[in-house]
């Protein structure tokens, strides 16, 4: 790795760090720029109770004075202070709650769809036009049109009788992941098929042949290496938003996930909540994205990094 | 070439075809072949309530889903049990006896408890009389930060404003408690079963994190907290040193713990829940027809109602009436809108939950002083109960009546049967889509009689925010009781109310005498005439709290729901009711009025 490529990384974690700041800093006012509070209920509370549990929590501080306060201890002491909804709860206690279940299923569904979505759309373009082509892109489209709600349902009543559909059980995990595999892989598939159909005709991969490169050679040291460019731009930003964004199979599966506490956080305000899920949510995307433009380099030697 | 595309073609359909066909079948399967819960062995059982609990600290948890876990895992001094004929009340739990109060020279009243013998705390230490003083102290000061607090306003000593206040409980030795009442309370003894008034122990609930944790979680009821995966599975198991953990029959309770009404009820169809607290509102028809034995809908003490901003001017542009001839005016306006929708109509063909047309704000299901349905008793007619007749046969004189009055105050035009000055006005809920659809429906109904209302929705807590503030001129409101007194459903609306959303004796309402109260009659020297608010309600509703003779509080508060009606502002739709699954192998289950579902004296036939 040289210099310039460690620039570059340097420049783009400063700037990673600059973009969650200012994700920090606006949550954190239009949070509280938001009517109504945590201790806003139903039944109304007494000035009295609603001052001691202010007080309790430091909301009866200055506005500017809790953001200080707060950005200091995130900083110094990696600390998001307590949930004000879920009593007695820290709230990097619940974000890990959930975290562990949001990665484990949004790894797994990642990887398939990955897996799948490359094999299936090399299978497509190198049978171009052929039967197999046509049913998986058939398949695809259906796929990719379908969104998680109706799929997630569609599995939930389907598959109901001979698969667990709670997604508290390990067993229970399948559909909430194939659910979420789905619509990546079929956009993977569509992606890898038509990049892959690009690469093909290039000039180069006439020559390789013209030189007698062997046919799986060509295909697995050539053609697929490169038309995986476009697959890594959008597997980068869609593991982040696996992993944040499964609200819907979450709540359709009883998945004790991550997207489920930010949407309650919110609904609830929940203050301390809303911004331990949004600082962790904005951070993992931030990471992806640098981390997919670093792996450009890596497939592509012909990018540079600046 | 063309034969294989027609071919992939086929084949896409019949792919797609087949997997329509999958989903239809399994969500017609309403076959009824369900087994025995799967999940489940005989001393155990699978239920879905709610989604994650707030909170499972007695003195902090306001949630009906919440209590039901509590009255499982703590004994108060009392409980809600169901005799052998069904019949629910409330009998001795902790304490030895429910004993009757002792009347003091400045009108207090003591009790004094005994505890039962062999009251142990899971970690294996004695349950005292000081855990139940201590847990008093704490759930009943406004410091605490729960929202019951005012749970306790009627012991002696409360104060909603100091925190450093002290209740009158205390602990004579550690088998006995006295705790003094500011005045004598007829639902004493049902406060006693609430979980607010449950025991926790100083050293416990010193870690401020203890109920989050099976491993800090002390309790002392049938059941102790075995495991807590959260937002996932809440596991209770039964607590063997439980003086009566005999009579208890299932041994593991399991509360799954989800928000999706669709997949409950596939949990339940496919036998995994055995009982789920919820049903997706398009499916209850069906559901009622294919599950007869094993749907239910029981009542629960609540009203879904629609409040008027007191404050807001509905007179026709050009009104000359001002102060009390106004608010007379409008109270009449309100009360002759209220009589124009079809509250048939709305639990039928809308909410279809089992609803009930309500006629009173005080909901069905709350007790007179002879044990009668309180809201029977209102006295306007013998024909009907409540305020207005709600029946079938009713809808076309109501709307006949309504419109007469209406046409009192603005200008009606005969050949298109149409108001033509009634002022526009915003009807405000919060985002739903049951109580989207209510909206539509009065907002036709008024449309039908020339009245604009436009819709507005608002997100829960903005919604709330906006309601308390009066800052709407209609909203949609309801209320549930916490116990059975029919005050539950009055003192909210004293001018200093937090909960006073129409906002009487506030603002412009302030100033206007227009209200009477004469309690000569009942042996009080109070007479107002042409009274404010403040001066006549508030000061009604002071009576009643301090008062001690049965029939005359109870009389006093059908005054003062008179009073409220009278105004037109609270304007009742339906009184709420409970739906709920219940897996038919699964007998010994029963549920209170409040809402809270009882699994220990469960078991699982077939």
């Amino acid at each position: 790795m040289n210099s310039k490529t460690l620039f570059y990384i340097f420049k783009r974690v400063l700037l990673a760090i600059f973009t969650v700041w200012v994700v920090i800093t606006a949550t954190f006012f239009i949070m509280h720029a938001v009517p109504g509070g945590p201790f806003v209920g139903e039944k109304a509370t007494t000035p009295a109770a609603q001052k001691a549990m202010e007080a309790k929590y430091g909301l009866d501080k200055p506005l500017i004075e809790q953001y200080f306060t707060y950005l200091g201890d995130i900083v110094f002491h990696f600390d998001f202070g307590p949930s004000l909804k879920q009593r007695g709860r820290m709230v990097i206690d619940i974000i890990f709650d959930g975290m562990q279940t949001s990665l484990v299923l949004g790894l797994f569904a990642a990887g398939i769809s990955t897996l799948f979505g490359i094999i299936l759309g090399a299978i497509a373009a190198l049978r171009r036009n052929k039967l197999i082509d046509r049913i998986i892109m058939v398949i695809t489209t259906a796929f990719v049109s379908m969104p998680s709600f109706i799929m997630g349902t569609l599995l939930l009543v389907t598959f109901a009788n001979v698969l667990p559909t709670n997604g508290s059980s390990a067993g229970g995990m399948i559909l909430p992941v194939v659910t979420l595999a789905l619509y990546p892989m079929a956009y993977i598939t569509r992606l890898t098929r038509s990049s892959m159909l690009d690469v093909l005709g290039q000039d180069y991969i006439r020559t390789a042949r013209a030189k007698g490169v062997s046919g799986g050679r060509v295909i697995f040291g050539h053609a697929l290496k490169n038309s995986l460019i476009p697959v890594l731009t959008y597997v980068g930003p869609m593991l982040a938003y696996i992993v944040t964004g499964s609200l819907v199979v979450e709540k359709i599966f009883s998945v004790p996930g991550i997207g489920r506490a930010f949407v309650n956080s919110i609904t609830g305000r929940d203050y301390p909540l809303i911004m331990g899920t949004t600082i962790i949510l904005a951070t993992l995307i931030v990471i992806m994205n640098l981390l997919t433009d670093i792996l450009y380099k890596v497939v592509d030697p012909r990018i540079t990094l600046e | 070439m063309k034969l294989k595309k027609i071919i992939a073609v086929a084949l896409a359909a019949v792919f797609m075809l087949s997997f329509a066909a999958c989903g239809e079948s399994s969500s017609s399967g309403s076959d009824s072949t369900k087994d025995t819960p799967k999940n489940s062995g005989k001393d155990s059982i699978a239920v879905s309530i709610a989604s994650e609990p707030d909170t499972i600290d007695p003195a902090l948890n306001s949630a009906v889903d919440g209590a039901t876990l509590l009255t499982h895992l703590f004994s108060g001094l009392a409980k809600w049990d169901q005799s052998a004929d069904g019949k629910l009340e409330i009998v001795p739990d902790a304490a030895k006896e429910l004993v009757e109060g002792v009347e003091n020279e400045d009108g207090t009243v003591t009790y004094t408890y005994t505890l039962r013998d062999g009251l142990k705390w899971s970690d294996g230490k004695d349950v005292t009389a000081g855990d139940f003083a201590f847990a008093w102290q704490r759930a009943g000061n406004v410091g605490t930060g729960g929202d019951y607090y005012y749970m306790f306003s009627v012991v002696d000593g409360y104060s909603e404003e100091d925190p450093e206040a002290k209740l009158n409980v205390k602990a004579v030795d550690d088998k006995t408690l006295e705790v003094t009442l500011s005045n004598a309370v007829s639902y004493w003894n049902e406060l006693l079963a609430f979980p607010t008034y449950f025991p926790v122990r100083e050293d416990v609930v010193a870690n401020e994190a203890w109920a989050t944790d099976p491993s800090t979680y002390v309790c002392n009821g049938l059941y102790t907290l075995d495991s807590w995966k959260h937002n996932s599975l809440i596991t209770l198991k039964k607590n063997e040193n439980h003086p009566d953990a005999a009579q208890v029959t299932m041994n593991t309770i399991e509360f799954y713990l989800s928000d999706d009404s669709n997949a409950m009820l596939t949990n339940f169809k496919n036998g995994t829940w055995a009982l789920i607290d919820d049903v997706p509102t398009n499916e209850i028809a069906t559901l009622k027809k294919d599950y007869p034995d094993e749907f239910f809908n029981v009542g629960q003490i609540g009203t879904y109602y629609v409040c008027w901003n007191i404050n807001e001017n509905i007179l026709p542009e050009g009104s000359t009436l001002t102060g009390a001839e106004a608010e007379a005016a409008k109270a009449e306006i309100r009360n002759a809108i209220s009589l124009l929708f079809d509250r048939n109509y709305i639990v039928n063909e809308i909410s279809q939950g089992g609803e009930l047309p309500a006629s009173s704000f005080v909901a069905m299901g709350l007790t007179d002083a002879n044990g009668s349905e309180f809201y029977k008793n209102t006295g306007v007619s013998t024909e009907f109960d409540g305020y207005f007749n709600t029946s079938e046969d009713a809808i076309q004189s109501n709307f006949d009546s309504a419109i007469a009055t209406l046409k009192k105050y603005y200008k009606y035009d005969e050949t298109e049967k149409k108001f033509t000055d009634f002022p526009t006005m915003t009807y405000l809920y919060n985002t739903s889509e049951a109580h989207k659809a209510i909206g539509e429906y009065l907002q036709s109904a008024l449309a039908g009689v020339g009245i604009t209302m436009n819709l507005e929705n608002q997100e829960w807590a903005t919604f709330l925010n906006t309601r308390k503030q009066g800052d709407f001129s209609i909203a949609r409101n309801g209320w549930l009781a916490d116990y059975n007194d029919p005050i539950c459903f009055l003192d909210m609306w004293i001018s200093t109310s937090g909960n006073n959303d129409i906002q009487y004796g506030k603002g412009d309402h302030k100033d206007i005498k227009c209200y009477s109260l004469d309690l000569t009659a009942l042996g009080y020297d109070t007479k107002v005439e042409n009274g404010t608010w403040a001066e006549t309600y508030d000061e009604l509703i002071a009576k009643i709290k301090s008062c001690t003779d049965k029939d005359k509080r109870y009389k006093m508060m059908h005054m003062a729901e008179d009073m409220l009606m009278a105004t037109g502002c609270v304007c009742p739709i339906y009184y709420y009711t409970d739906l709920y699954m219940l897996d038919s192998n699964v007998k010994g289950f029963f549920s209170n009025p409040l809402g809270y579902k009882y699994f220990m004296y469960c078991t699982i036939e077939g």
